[in-house]
């Protein structure tokens, strides 16, 4: 009798505490027309952080019913913190950053996401129309871009002068020369880090997006069966290339960009001449050159692959955006307009040093790399998204592995590809 | 006849048992036993983490938990575990035991070795990660001094043929101030008197260490023995700093908990993860019930079972 009892009143409490925590939820419109909106984002710089404060404030003299409630995220926790929050609507934020691909995607059909398609002004359609697909889902708008992150090689002017590399090599052939070239000179050519894998797998990307037809590209990102013989090629290629020993000295075990020892820094301290990175690369620069930048960073794009089935003057990048949650009051696609002006645009490049997603605020980029990274955008075809946002990180993490068991010694181009149809099967 | 004092009182007493031990019970509850059977039940799943498993995942039944035990990747992690879990037994108790007997001596600086010994231990395991992960790179710290001796140094942290006894080292140096700490405190409960009279029968310092001081240290051997246990089975954070998801599994370091992260978290597999999850509870659980039935049942005796 008396255990009966205990359980009820341990029972009873569970329920108490439980429909505490659950009565706790946020309203977005009040009664007298007040909205809030809960916007996240992950600049935790002084300056970034500085930029996103400064939006909300300017937004809410624009708007006076509008409170917006700010919050930085630490990169490493958003996608988790996120994914949480958006479970229920109550703790979803209203606006929130986006990377596109396979996670907006999948967020898209969980009913999280709200569409934009008809809500976005013409203004905003035609100004960001090279971006905006990068934040589309079956063809439908989900997002705004604010930036766009094309990648290709970041290098040392003097470094490739000292070894008598007159021009940045446009084909593997004269990379592969450039490389011999730099080894002959003492320099390590390839600063690589491939302790945080994902740096190596941009590699085997930038193959595959030089050896597949954009068909193939676009078919298997349907299907993610990698059966077309070209994403074995990818693998053979970065073989071949990794054969040549041109990364630095302890390559597994350099990080991409935590200290002098990374591989940002080693490029940053000209202890090696080259690295293959997105666009955010001059701006990691600055915490880690000797005096704060570096005066003799160039770019040059992915190298031509002969005989190559994909478009050889395609490049790859990333572009983050904003999106609203499906719930959101109205205000935030006004948000969402906000944040692509002109204005917030040219502070948004001086605040982060990345390049506009708004064609028009792009002439107040002043960071010579940054240029040359755009005459290089200007002249490519195509930007493709990057092979882990397009496919998800199901996939991007089985070719994670692949490619770092591979420059490791452990398997081969086939196993790259075999480790894909693994990882299907888990998700 | 009963006597109405004692039912009273043994009413007062339940009374007073369930009020103070309702909050533990419903935190245990909450956070411990409603999460395990939550993991199981979306293990159950292919599913992504958005949405509801039932709307947005796949139900797979046991799936997960048959690729998991059959996937290569994993077994290894699991021999890493049990591996690290031996060698730190062999490696970190019998060096504590030394330790303590050396610093239960007296001697000038005696505090301070006491200090120095424990310092290790206090430091975030992220702060020793990083510093290690530091110097032990291939153009690292240890490499360059080893080059001023004229010796060649190594890839301490990829080579697979060193990688793991790196690992140990890192792991032992670490915690070995902990087991120091706690065979001292083991120590101070063996009386004096025993010496004394061992003395008088002319035992030497050896003899007595291994007739007084080892049986009567045991308890504390058993758990400290069980704690380096638990805490192998459950190896992250070292690895995860030192060597990373990926590299840590070319390298021959990985573990149940990498494993999970890099094929549950990272891969965003959130179905899978929680069956990894659960599979590395359920060995952790088997490990810990027979050490406490073959080892440790002597020491728990009354705590954890009826008293006698």
């Amino acid at each position: 009798m008396m255990r009966v009892k205990t359980i009820g009143a341990a029972l009873l409490t569970c329920v108490t505490v439980l429909s505490l925590g659950a009565c706790g939820g946020s309203d977005h419109a009040g009664k007298d027309g007040k909205v809030t909106l809960n916007f996240w984002h992950i600049s935790t710089t002084a300056s970034g952080k500085a930029y996103q404060e400064n939006l909300a404030r300017k937004f809410e003299k624009k708007h006076p019913n509008v409170t917006v409630k700010v919050q930085a995220i630490q990169t490493e926790d958003y996608d988790g913190k996120l994914q949480t929050a958006m479970q229920d609507s109550n703790s979803a934020p209203d606006v929130f950053l986006s990377r596109g691909g396979q996670k907006l995607s999948d967020m898209v059909e969980a009913g999280q996401v709200m569409d934009l398609s008809d809500k976005l002004s013409k203004s905003v359609q035609s100004r960001l129309s090279d971006t905006l697909s990068v934040q589309k889902v079956h063809g439908k708008q989900y997002g705004v871009p604010v930036m766009l992150s094309p990648g290709g090689f970041f290098y040392s002017r003097d470094l490739f002068k000292q070894a008598g590399i007159e021009q940045p090599p446009a084909n593997m052939a004269e990379f592969s020369q450039a490389v011999q070239k730099l080894k002959d000179a003492g320099i390590p050519p390839i600063a690589l880090g491939a302790k945080d894998a994902w740096p190596a797998a941009h590699y085997w990307y930038w193959f595959a997006l030089r050896e597949c037809a954009p068909a193939t590209f676009n078919s298997t990102v349907k299907t993610k069966k990698f059966e077309d013989k070209c994403w074995t090629k990818a693998g053979q290629d970065l073989d071949d290339l990794a054969k040549t020993t041109p990364f630095n000295e302890g390559f597994l075990t350099t990080s991409a960009a935590q200290g002098a020892n990374s591989s940002a820094g080693l490029l940053a301290n000209h202890k090696a001449a080259m690295e293959l990175m997105g666009s955010w690369e001059p701006m990691n620069m600055m915490d880690l050159a000797p005096n704060g930048k570096m005066d003799d960073l160039g770019f040059f794009a992915f190298p031509e692959v002969s005989g190559g089935a994909g478009d050889q003057s395609a490049m790859m990048g990333g572009s983050d955006g904003y999106a609203c949650s499906v719930n959101a009051p109205k205000e935030c696609v006004d948000f969402l307009d906000f944040i692509v002006n002109k204005d917030n645009q040219e502070e948004y490049y001086k605040a982060f040093s990345s390049i506009p997603a708004a064609k028009d605020a792009r002439s107040a980029v002043d960071n010579p790399t940054l240029q040359e990274v755009l005459a290089v955008y200007a002249k490519a075809s195509s930007m493709s998204l990057w092979l882990d946002t397009q496919f998800g990180q199901n996939v991007g993490n089985a070719l994670n592995t692949g490619v770092v068991n591979m420059l490791s010694g452990k398997g081969g181009p086939k196993d790259i590809v075999k480790a894909t149809d693994q990882a299907a099967q888990k998700g | 006849m009963r006597d109405p004092n004692a039912i009273t009182k043994s009413r007062r007493e339940r009374v007073e048992i369930t009020l103070l031990s309702t909050p533990a019970i419903i935190i245990f509850l909450g956070f411990v036993i409603f999460p395990v059977f939550m993991a199981v039940y979306y293990g159950l799943f292919k599913w992504k983490g958005f949405g509801s498993p039932s709307s947005n995942g796949q139900f797979i039944g046991i799936d997960n938990f048959v690729l998991i035990l059959k996937d290569p990747v994993f077994q290894k992690a699991v021999g890493h575990n049990f591996f690290i879990a031996v060698m730190s037994l062999i490696i970190q108790i019998p060096l504590a035991i030394l330790f303590a007997l050396l610093l239960n001596q007296k001697f000038k600086g005696r505090g301070l070795i006491r200090t120095l010994i424990f310092v290790p231990y206090v430091i975030s395991e992220v702060i020793v990660g990083t510093g290690w992960s530091l110097m032990l790179q291939s153009k690292g710290a240890v490499n360059a001094v080893l080059a001023k001796l004229g010796l060649a140094g190594a890839d301490w942290i990829a080579n697979p043929k060193i990688a793991m006894w790196t690992l140990l080292f890192v792991i032992s140096w670490k915690y070995v101030g902990f087991y120091v700490i706690l065979m001292l405190a083991g120590l101070q409960s063996i009386p004096e008197e025993l010496y004394e009279a061992a003395a008088v029968d002319g035992a030497d310092f050896w003899q007595m260490q291994r007739s007084i001081t080892l049986p009567l240290l045991a308890p504390t051997v058993r758990i400290a023995a069980f704690l380096s246990i638990i805490g192998s089975m459950q190896l992250f954070d070292l690895v995860y700093i030192i060597w990373g998801q990926y590299v840590s599994d070319t390298a021959g370091t990985s573990t149940m908990a990498t494993y999970m992260v890099r094929e549950g978290r990272l891969a965003s597999n959130y179905g899978y993860g929680n069956a990894i999850a659960v599979i590395i509870f359920l060995i952790s659980l088997l490990v810990a019930l027979l050490y406490q039935k073959f080892v440790l049942s002597k020491d728990l005796e009354g705590g954890l079972t009826e008293s006698k």
